[in-house]
């Protein structure tokens, strides 16, 4: 019963596949596959994510016994579970810190989009009455004019008293003074603009008020913005922002970019073995190295004026030709191996576990 | 392809092909159709090599390096149950670092299966198969560790290599294990072939697992992608027999197969 399930699940995700690759978008719409697209690949998401999860036991349970009976090697374990611990820590802390300054810039910029909205939601009754306007509030109408602007203004002073005090409190710790300076001028502009919406009394909004709230809300995209990279800049000096620096660019970067440097020692080293002219095969091989080596450097042209042509050559038509042969093999294997997959004809070594 | 994103008919034509090929050898077979297989001496060597490490006391190595889930990883699983048998038999400590966790599982499955099959089930060391890194030269430097502690006597690097091939290779070089490489990556088969005592091309790591256990559907599979790698060649021939014509007698205009392939939906309207 499991495993004719199993089939049958196989069977069915390889017959969306199959019919997703071969109608045409036309019939995909009709079909209804489109839509499924989505929902499925981010299935497969989040069963590659459990499958890290899956990985990180193994990589605990393996070290861990390693570490805890002393096994031979165990500094290793200890250095690598280390390692893994303090990533995740700090890997987190940065997940926390980035939410956090995330919500406090998304605070400060909805004080402009609060601003255009009106002057939006205003049009919109002008042009085509209050059905052409999104309702909104508790009892499903607009809010009058003059109460948004209230909550408009008194939004803003509590976001300009915040922003102003972070801003403080960076002043005595930052060594570039100019962007703070900045965002206090900003702040001192949107101020004045909060002011002047005071005059915004009555309940149709006028051109003079438009021009109000669009003022406001220009001083408040540019008070936004400075917020949001002095936030930015601030997070990036903070100590989890630095320690983040310090293991992933400090040192996983320079740990991959150190193996991959390796590269070239053993590039030369096999290339010696391979070199040595002991057959006729390594003989050839040795002298198409030379002339793709020779072709590639002014010296080569120097010695013959052909030798970047045979280089090119040789490159273009019997390398080429043998990476076509050795792809279409290795593509039409796979082929058949997938049709196999698809259709659940197991080989009985594949399958001896139901045995 | 002209506003296709899709698979056009000739592609259609073609898997339908590929899949009726693949259901006619299975029934052959099944029939008791018997199919030769060439020697091939990399696949022969794997055998030797894990009787070699049975001979001086050192741990096998077997690595799927890059494969993630599909087709190359089930080629590779094939060849990694006939090491893990030889392996149980001769009692052998068999290690398996991996780089992929989706893969890892059925890794340990295919090695758990071989085990049993052998009548030691018992001997199976769940830790053998070793979760380093999904990061590539984080997983090269955990695999050279390895074989630098461990000190195998025989690696088998089987799958999907990158620029990692020849570290992992000559890591193995330098403890004097005897390799078997086979990728399917034509990049990396020059550098195993400069650094690996046998290395398989491209679809003999596909044909690995048919040779060594001669498993009727394996050999159905192999025998099936023979003859249809024989019709695409027939019709790069004829695509260059056509090409030819129209370049030697000017004016005449054949339908090149490649146009047929790759004309779209469209073409069928009348």
């Amino acid at each position: 019963m499991r495993t004719r399930i199993i089939r049958t699940a196989t069977f069915l995700g390889g017959l969306y596949f199959f019919l997703y690759f071969v109608c045409p978008d036309a019939t995909i719409e009709a079909l209804g596959l489109k839509e499924g697209n989505e929902p499925i690949s981010n299935g497969f998401i989040v069963i590659g994510a459990m499958a890290v999860g899956l990985g990180l036991f193994n990589l605990v349970a393996k070290h861990g016994t390693q570490l805890i009976f002393k096994r031979q090697g165990w500094p290793f374990s200890l250095a690598l579970l280390l390692g893994l611990s303090s990533m995740l820590v700090v890997t987190t802390g940065q997940w926390i810190q980035g939410l956090r300054t995330s919500r406090e810039i998304r605070a400060a910029q909805v004080i402009g989009e609060f601003a255009t909205r009106i002057v939006d939601d205003a049009q919109g009754f002008a042009e085509k009455g209050s059905a052409g306007v999104k309702s909104i509030g508790v009892d499903g109408k607009i809010p009058s004019l003059k109460i948004r602007v209230g909550a408009l203004q008194q939004y803003t002073e509590t976001q300009i008293a915040r922003v102003t005090n972070q801003a403080s409190d960076m002043h005595h710790t930052w060594s570039n003074q100019t962007l703070l300076a900045e965002l206090h001028q900003s702040a001192g502009e949107l101020n004045f603009a909060v002011s002047a919406l005071g005059t915004i009394s009555g309940e149709t909004l006028g051109a003079a008020d438009e021009q109000t709230l669009k003022t406001f809300s220009q001083a408040a995209a540019k008070f936004s913005s400075l917020y949001s990279l002095v936030m930015r800049k601030e997070s990036g000096r903070g100590l989890i922002q630095r320690l983040y620096d310090l293991l992933y660019q400090g040192v996983f970067i320079q740990l991959g970019s150190a193996m991959f440097a390796l590269l070239g020692v053993y590039i030369a080293a096999a290339a010696y073995r391979a070199f040595r002219i002991r057959t006729l095969e390594s003989a050839l091989m040795m002298t198409a190295a030379l002339i793709v080596m020779l072709g590639q450097i002014a010296f080569g042209k120097h010695l013959y004026e052909g030798m970047p042509a045979l280089r090119q050559w040789l490159l273009e038509v019997p390398n080429s030709a043998a990476f076509r042969a050795i792809r279409l093999g290795a593509g039409v294997a796979g082929l058949m191996l997938a049709i196999r997959m698809w259709l659940s004809i197991e080989s009985t070594s594949s399958s001896s576990r139901k045995k | 392809m002209n506003g296709f994103e899709h698979a056009t008919p000739g592609v259609l034509v073609l898997l339908v092909i590929a899949a009726g090929l693949l259901l006619r050898e299975l029934v052959r077979v099944k029939g008791g159709y018997l199919h030769s297989i060439r020697r091939i001496p990399g696949v022969d060597a794997i055998e030797g090599t894990v009787g070699r490490c049975a001979e001086q006391g050192r741990p096998v190595m077997f690595t799927t390096a890059l494969t993630d889930l599909g087709p190359v990883l089930y080629a590779c699983l094939g060849v990694l149950q006939t090491v893990a048998k030889k392996a149980a038999q001769y009692k052998l400590k068999l290690i398996v670092p991996q780089y992929s966790p989706e893969a890892m599982a059925l890794v340990e499955d295919s090695i758990r299966a071989a085990y049993n099959e052998v009548g030691r089930g018992s001997s199976f060391d769940p830790q053998s198969v070793v979760f380093l890194s999904s990061e590539q030269f984080a997983f090269a430097s955990g695999y050279m560790g390895l074989m630098h502690r461990e000190k195998p006597g025989a690696a088998c690097l089987f799958g999907v290599f990158a620029a990692e091939a020849l570290v992992l290779a000559e890591a193995g070089q330098q403890v004097g294990a005897r390799q078997v490489a086979a990728s399917v990556s034509p990049e990396q088969v020059a550098f195993f072939i400069c650094t690996c005592d046998y290395t398989l091309i491209g679809e003999e790591l596909f044909g690995a697992s048919a040779y060594l256990c001669r498993e009727p559907v394996q050999v159905a599979t192999l025998a099936a992608q023979d003859r249809f790698k024989f019709l695409l060649c027939v019709i790069v021939v004829v695509g260059v027999v056509c090409a030819t014509i129209m370049s030697i007698v000017p004016g005449v205009q054949i339908p090149m197969p490649h146009d047929l392939i790759s004309a779209g939906w469209e073409a069928l309207r009348w």
